[in-house]
């Protein structure tokens, strides 16, 4: 018995020696992939020891990512959800860092030639249940309204679905994009179009503003409006960590949120937290 | 001269506008041709996505665990019976073996999810889980489940043996819930976004005699467990805290029920009701149990866990085992008082490593102690405490795979040498059984 416990354990050694690299792998949010980019690009400039990979995937794959433990840093633009933070704690015996990192107005889009320049959130809800599916019902032309949405995996998805559907289901004719650019790009080549994501990617296209209500004024997706919690469709952006963060990782984590880090989060179209 | 030359222009030009116009219609033609193939494209890249969000919705998961294990002595079998990943085939010490084979196939239409899963091994396959479940689309916070699923008591029950970090559950879950699951219907409360996310609930109305099995008495058993969570963020810290209830019965096969007594003067043990009214009638099959997980950040070493349960309540059994049945008992009941716990404490070192000690108790019969047995007593080999202290070491080697190193000093109350006579089926407990086990195991999980 003695010899089978020493045995087994030479071999566990064995293994565990073999493997005990580190770097900086962030995975997640494509709402973030721009911003993290960046924060990497200029960062890995600055500390040429350092390397960071940053990919996509969706704020659910990165939440999958870090508590799989194939990635250090998870972006997600929506908070993780209590079933989430249970495998996390099941695992690593934590609830996940929770770090706040930019806010982003959820923007709508519609294509530039598209006349309707408001919508109150019943009739942003409305439009994406199906029971709104003519332009001209809102102010607009007579066209029918083609709907783009996100995959289930986006955070922007569940954020939208949360928030403005008020956790009821899409409409079954919502084509699902798989990025938020590709979302940008079909409307801005679909005249009857409309589609939802970070303000950070409204380019060719047009931001409709939102009221909160009928009587509401409306409200562009913009830093004022955003920090000032005027506009209704706003949500910070997230950065999780499996345990509070040592090392290069914190150093890194400090840096995001620096003046230095934060300005990037401005020059990419969101909105700094501080 | 000047008319003919106006002529031969006028005809030139003629020409060259109708050929132009020819070689208009022609790209019109073709640019009309390639909005159909796009348009055609467009209509294929939509019925590809559309079978895409459909495959989407089908989850297969699954994981195997080989072993190797090994214990102290030969023939050892009469005390780890089905307990420490099940008894050793006769002659042996050491065997490998495949412990667990799952393949779990989910449907996943957000609020509605059908569960398959299945347990593969050497010797055949069985069905594990077989359930739907449904949450209402309002507060998408209630929901219904029904088939064959994980018993709602306490924690490490529903604790995934792919995520465990013992190799098996400790000893009074796998006496009191043998295969964990069973054949019911159970509510369930798991609010996802609001105030009460910290608030779980679960009750159900179950067969009661296991999953494999088919129902064999006319009683229901009502199964419920209500945690709630208790994050301090700034700590790194959380406590989860749990209360179970499992209120049922098991039916008598015959007129006779022993419960604890004195069937002697001075001597504990059990006395037998011989009433006719006792065939038909249910046996009280009632626990109640209390769970909590506590959850902290060790600053630049990892998180720790610490989670404990402890079950009390009466169990029906037979003469011989506190095992719940799965099948009608033919001989007599017996009704047993009982209580178990475990604490285990699991460190994470870093996100590859971890170092996890346990220590569980199961006193099948709470009413007597080791002096207790007699030959004149009517105790047995089911009435005899254990403990058993584990401790190992897992290394997670990536996402999919994980090795684990786990040893189990496995204890039993030691019985009174001079009350029990040499020939009976207890003398071998009036020493510590040699029944130690090592475990190495390899998962691949995906």
């Amino acid at each position: 018995m003695k010899q089978s416990i020493m045995m087994f354990g030479i071999l566990l050694f064995a293994f565990t020696a073999l493997r005990s690299e580190e770097k900086i792998t962030v995975k997640g949010s494509d709402t973030m992939v721009i911003l993290a980019q960046r924060w990497a690009e200029r960062y890995m400039a600055e500390h040429k020891d350092v390397s960071i990979q940053v990919t996509g995937g969706g704020s659910g794959t990165g939440i999958s990512a870090l508590i799989n433990g194939t990635t250090d840093i998870c972006n997600a633009s929506r908070p993780m959800k209590p079933a989430e933070r249970d495998k996390l704690n099941e695992r690593y015996g934590t609830r996940g860092v929770e770090i706040k990192c930019a806010l982003d107005g959820l923007a709508l889009y519609v294509n530039e030639a598209n006349p309707v320049n408001e919508l109150t959130m019943q009739q942003i809800k409305d439009i994406y249940q199906g029971k709104i599916s003519n332009w001209k019902e809102v102010g607009g032309k007579d066209q029918k309204i083609i709907l783009y949405s996100r995959e289930n995996n986006s955070g922007t998805y569940v954020y939208f679905k949360d928030n403005v559907l008020m956790g009821e289901d899409f409409s079954a004719s919502a084509q699902n994009m798989p990025g938020t650019a590709a979302v940008v790009n079909a409307i801005a080549k679909d005249k009857a179009g409309v589609g939802y994501g970070g303000s950070a990617y409204a380019k060719g296209i047009k931001e409709v503003k939102v009221k909160a209500d009928d009587k509401a004024p409306a409200y562009a997706p913009t830093m004022e409006n955003i920090k000032s919690g005027n506009y209704p469709v706003s949500r910070f952006l997230f950065m999780y960590v499996k345990n509070k963060p040592t090392g290069v990782l914190k150093q890194y984590i400090d840096w995001t949120l620096s003046d230095a880090g934060q300005k990037i989060v401005g020059e990419v179209g969101y909105f700094p937290i501080r | 001269m000047a008319r003919k030359l106006l002529r031969t222009t006028i005809a030139v030009c003629w020409v060259a506008t109708i050929s132009v116009a020819q070689q208009d219609s022609t790209a019109r033609e073709r640019l009309e041709e390639l909005k159909a193939s796009v348009e055609s494209l467009q209509e294929s890249s939509t019925e590809v996505k559309n079978i895409v969000d459909a495959l989407r919705k089908i989850k297969v998961s699954g994981y195997i665990e080989a072993q190797y294990r090994s214990t102290d002595i030969v023939n050892q079998t009469f005390s780890i019976g089905q307990f420490s990943g099940g008894a050793f085939p006769s002659n042996q010490k050491s065997q490998f073996q495949i412990r667990r084979g799952r393949l779990k196939v989910a449907y996943d239409n957000s609020l509605a999810q059908m569960v398959l899963q299945m347990d593969f091994l050497p010797t055949g396959f069985t069905l594990k889980d077989a359930y739907l479940s449904l949450t209402e689309p309002w507060l998408q916070s209630f929901g219904l489940r029904m088939g064959v699923f994980d018993r709602p008591f306490g924690y490490e029950i529903s604790y995934s043996s792919s995520s465990r970090e013992s190799p098996e559950r400790s000893r009074m879950f796998q006496s009191l819930f043998p295969g964990e699951r069973d054949l019911g219907a159970k509510l369930f409360f798991t609010p996802q976004i609001g105030n009460l996310m910290w608030l779980r609930a679960d009750v159900g109305l179950f067969n009661g005699s296991g999953a494999n099995a088919n129902e064999f008495d006319n009683f229901k058993d009502i199964i419920g467990h209500v945690a709630a969570q208790f994050p301090f963020e700034d700590a790194g810290a959380e406590i989860d805290l749990g209360v179970s209830g499992y209120f049922g019965n098991v039916r008598n096969n015959t007129k006779f029920l022993f419960q604890n007594g004195e069937p002697a003067a001075g001597v504990k043990g059990f006395t037998v009701d011989s009433s006719l009214t006792n065939i038909d009638d249910g046996v009280t099959r009632r626990y109640l149990g209390m769970d909590a997980q506590l959850y902290y950040d060790v600053p630049s070493i990892g998180g720790a866990i610490v989670r404990g349960e402890y079950i009390a309540g009466v169990q029906p059994g037979t003469a011989t085992t506190t095992v719940s049945p799965s099948a009608q008992p033919t001989t007599a009941l017996y009704k047993r008082d009982f209580s178990g716990w475990y604490i285990n404490y699991v460190q994470n070192i870093g996100d590859k490593e971890q170092v996890v000690v346990k220590y569980d108790v199961h006193d099948p019969n709470t009413n007597v102690e080791a002096s207790n047995f007699t030959p004149n007593s009517n105790l047995t080999v089911a009435d005899i405490k254990y403990s058993t202290l584990g401790f190992g070491f897992i290394h997670h080697w990536d996402a999919n795979i994980r090795f684990v190193l786990y040893y189990e000093i496995v204890k039993n109350e030691k019985l009174d040498a001079a009350k029990i006579p040499t020939a009976s089926s207890l003398f071998p407990y009036t020493d510590d059984v040699r029944d130690n086990v090592l475990t190495f195991r390899i998962q691949y999980k995906f």
